[in-house]
């Protein structure tokens, strides 16, 4: 309840920003999507709901609302909940513990273009596509043909100097690119992981049978 | 086993008195059976009418001579094929002459002593030249005393008719010789290898083994018995007559030496061989074999060997007897038995041989025992088959043993690594569980509780208490990413802990400088190492945050060249005296960097401290 207070209190205290909802049940904010009407261009969703994972309302909006931007409210900034939600159709993420001036910024930056990565996310995806790059399964044959996006020689880079530790600005510099453009490259890569899931699940499936070719 | 006894003496005198052998003769030839014989022995010279055979140790015991034998016969006309004599036994040597023509001759009539030509049958080719209707066929031998000379009856007839008798009766006598000869040099040849690798253990002297006695004596019985048989076939024996009857009279002594050995080993009596008087005998019995049969010739006293025969089948017969009534009574093993019964024939069969031979008229007939004798041979090879067939049961036996022992061995091992692998992974919760409780302790739980005493004493500012807590959720963080760090990875820990700090650097308006490489991960340092190396970091960054007043931190991590990694932590802020005790946390710092394993050094002057981790 404080928790969503204050995120609620951070983005009226915003200008740019208004607040749409605040509702503090998956039932509930499922509920709220579905209304005719009802469309957000950013939705911030904490994953512990009371009665469900914060990562179905993230699902149902990127369904029925695809210009939505999902923001995952994180703890910790884990890897494990990060890149799940990300999974999902997250856009971001933003700490529980952040200063307010920083959510709504963090909301602002992610509508301009931007996508926040910790190193630690940024090196599992690095492993997550070398390995798929090594182990890739072989071709199948199916109906519903999904290209499963790759890591550009750049976007590998960036993620490379993401998990040594350099911020934006500084692999901006070492590219000699806008730190816009870095930002915009992060926010792509989260769009391709969400593909990326969704041409595996289509995998698994085929595999199991359950598509046919 | 009177009745036993009784039995084998009846058997022995319908032996003596049937042992004249009347053949029927084949169609076409005929027997000459009466002969006028002229015998001289030294100076005197008798003549008599005799019936073949004429047996000269019978008719002129202990004395050497010669005589003549004039065999007339008539032919109902003049033959127009050639004829054949044939003779199952003539010399020691001869001459036969034929209407006053010499048909063949053996040896010398005046010679003592020398080849004994009538150990073989004799075939004798007579021309149709030569014969009339009435003949006269004139036989002359030499005799030796006490080696069996004489003349069997004369079977006389067309040459292919007493060719193919003499082919029946005499070759095959000998090939049955050279037969046996060959078989019992065969079963010497296996014995010995038998007796060299099949080992038991030796009595009263652990670890020691021993061959086999059991085929070591059967294969010297077989060897002084080829000895024995080979005389069958000798004429001209390599030494005096005396002595070579001597080595004879040893070998069938011999024989029955370790013929008597084998049969004690093969029923498990082995314990009359540790008693002196019981080799005595075996000794005696080899020694006195040898010296009556030297004099039956050397000293011409035949009589001496017939008597030695006898002594040793009345020994042999009660001992025979024995063995076999024990063996059927109480078998030691099934080849017992066997044993027995094959010696119980042998010394039946010897027993009749002695009758017929010294009594009996068998002129010529071979000894059965040579035959017989072979019942030794295959109660051995039933013995040693049998044995093989146990010792495979046994090894088949074993080797199932001891597969089922390796697979309860492998179960075991196998649960003991169950275990094993159960008190590691228990083990290693454990140690994740502690390392957790002691990042709570020294983190977050040391920081909360900093903030209780701050609240508590009412001195400490809101933005005081604030940065405590601040604190114990970075650690609390940290704690969080530091369960994600991969082994010995010095660059994932740095990049977290710059994104962790990024925002408290940013609130004091702290520039940082950041030059990390792309580092190798130093694999010595596990979790727990890693652990320790981020609370050094986060306490020397933590002091730049609260005490240096910095305005730019540079964090620099390169590879050594001679492997390892060097970390150095810069700011340009106040710097502190360290020379002054330390404070507890530098204090901490030390104490983690001696247990990683690492170099930490301090340089501060104002303007410039520096933090130097060195890592190999």
């Amino acid at each position: 309840m404080q928790t969503r207070a204050f995120f609620a209190a951070c983005v009226v205290g915003c200008p740019p920003l208004a607040l749409a909802a605040a509702v503090g049940t998956q039932a509930e904010a499922l509920h709220w999507l579905r209304q005719p009407g009802h469309v957000v261009d950013v939705l911030l969703v904490d994953l512990g709901l009371p009665d469900g994972s914060g990562l179905e309302v993230i699902r149902l909006a990127a369904r029925l609302h695809p210009a939505c931007e999902p923001l995952v409210i994180s703890m910790f900034g884990d890897e494990d909940n990060v890149l799940a939600s990300i999974e999902a159709g997250a856009l971001g993420y933003i700490h529980k513990d952040a200063a307010p001036d920083d959510i709504a910024q963090v909301i602002l930056d992610m509508l301009a273009g931007a996508s926040p990565i910790s190193p630690m996310i940024a090196r599992r995806v690095l492993a997550k596509y070398h390995a798929a790059a090594v182990l890739r399964p072989p071709p199948v044959r199916v109906a519903v043909v999904l290209e499963s996006p790759s890591l550009s020689p750049r976007e590998t880079e960036v993620l490379g100097l993401m998990a040594r530790g350099f911020s934006y600005a500084e692999i901006a510099k070492l590219q000699a690119v806008s730190v816009h453009t870095v930002q915009s490259q992060i926010k792509s890569l989260y769009a391709k992981l969400a593909v990326n899931s969704k041409t595996e699940a289509v995998f698994e499936a085929t595999r199991m049978g359950l598509l046919r070719e | 086993m009177r009745r036993l006894l009784l039995g084998f003496l009846c058997w022995l005198c319908w032996g003596c008195a049937s042992a004249q052998p009347q053949p029927t003769l084949p169609e076409g030839l005929q027997a000459l059976r009466n002969a006028q014989v002229t015998v001289t022995v030294g100076s005197r010279t008798s003549q008599s009418q005799q019936t073949l055979p004429y047996l000269w140790d019978r008719q002129q015991p202990g004395q050497s001579g010669s005589a003549r034998f004039e065999v007339g016969f008539s032919l109902p006309k003049t033959a127009e094929v050639p004829y054949g004599a044939y003779f199952l036994r003539l010399g020691n040597t001869y001459e036969v002459w034929l209407n006053g023509v010499l048909l063949q001759r053996k040896g010398d009539l005046q010679g003592l002593d020398g080849a004994d030509y009538a150990k073989v049958p004799r075939y004798v080719a007579i021309p149709a030249a030569l014969l009339h209707q009435d003949n006269l066929l004139s036989i002359r031998i030499h005799a030796d005393v006490g080696r069996r000379g004489g003349l069997a009856p004369i079977i006389l007839g067309p040459e292919a008719v007493v060719m193919a008798h003499f082919v029946t009766e005499a070759v095959m006598v000998d090939l049955g010789t050279y037969l046996l000869l060959l078989f019992g040099s065969i079963s010497a040849l296996l014995l010995l290898p038998l007796w060299l690798t099949q080992t038991e253990p030796v009595p009263g002297r652990p670890g020691l083994v021993r061959g086999d006695r059991l085929y070591l004596y059967a294969a010297m019985a077989e060897m002084v018995f080829l000895l024995r048989l080979g005389n069958n076939v000798i004429e001209r024996p390599p030494l005096p007559w005396a002595w070579w009857n001597a080595l004879n009279g040893v070998s069938l002594g011999g024989w029955v030496f370790f013929t008597v050995l084998t049969l004690l080993v093969a029923a498990g009596w082995d314990r009359w061989l540790a008693r002196p008087w019981v080799w005595a005998v075996f000794w005696a019995v080899v020694l006195s074999g040898g010296l009556a049969s030297y004099a039956s010739i050397g000293w011409q006293q035949p009589l001496v060997l017939t008597l030695w025969y006898g002594a040793l089948i009345l020994v042999l017969v009660p001992f025979g007897s024995v063995y076999l009534v024990a063996a059927l009574r109480r078998p030691v093993q099934r080849s017992h038995l066997v044993m027995a019964i094959a010696f119980a024939v042998n010394v039946a069969t010897g027993a009749y041989a002695w009758c017929i031979f010294r009594f009996g008229d068998a002129y010529g007939q071979t000894a059965m025992l040579a035959y017989s004798n072979r019942l030794f041979g295959v109660a051995l090879g039933y013995i040693a088959i049998r044995r093989f067939w146990l010792s495979r049961v046994q090894v088949r036996d074993l080797i199932d043993h001891m597969a089922q022992r390796i697979a309860d061995k492998e179960a075991v091992l196998q649960q003991s690594h169950q275990q094993m692998d159960h008190l590691v992974r228990e083990q290693a919760r454990t140690d994740e569980r502690t390392r957790i409780l002691r990042d709570m302790h020294d983190g977050v739980g040391a920081h909360l509780s900093t903030a209780i005493r701050q609240l508590q004493s009412g001195k400490a500012s809101q933005a005081e208490v604030l940065y405590t807590l601040r604190d114990s959720l970075d650690h609390l963080k940290l704690s969080m990413d530091a369960l994600h760090l991969l082994p010995g990875d010095v660059t994932a820990l740095l990049a977290n802990l710059r994104y962790r700090l990024t925002p408290r650097f940013a609130a004091l308006d702290i520039e940082l400088c950041w030059d990390v490489d792309a580092l190798e991960p130093l694999t010595r340092l596990d979790g727990a190492a890693l652990r320790q190396l981020q609370f050094m970091l986060f306490e020397a960054l933590h002091n730049v945050l609260q005490h240096a007043q910095a305005h730019t931190l540079w964090i620099q991590a390169k590879a050594l060249p001679e492997g390892g990694i060097r970390l150095q932590i810069t700011d340009d802020g106040c710097g502190f005296d360290t020379h002054l005790p330390l404070r507890n946390g530098l204090l901490a710092m030390h104490e983690r960097a001696r247990v990683l394993g690492v170099v930490l050094t301090f340089y501060s002057a104002p303007g410039c401290t520096e933090v130097v981790i060195e890592m190999r």
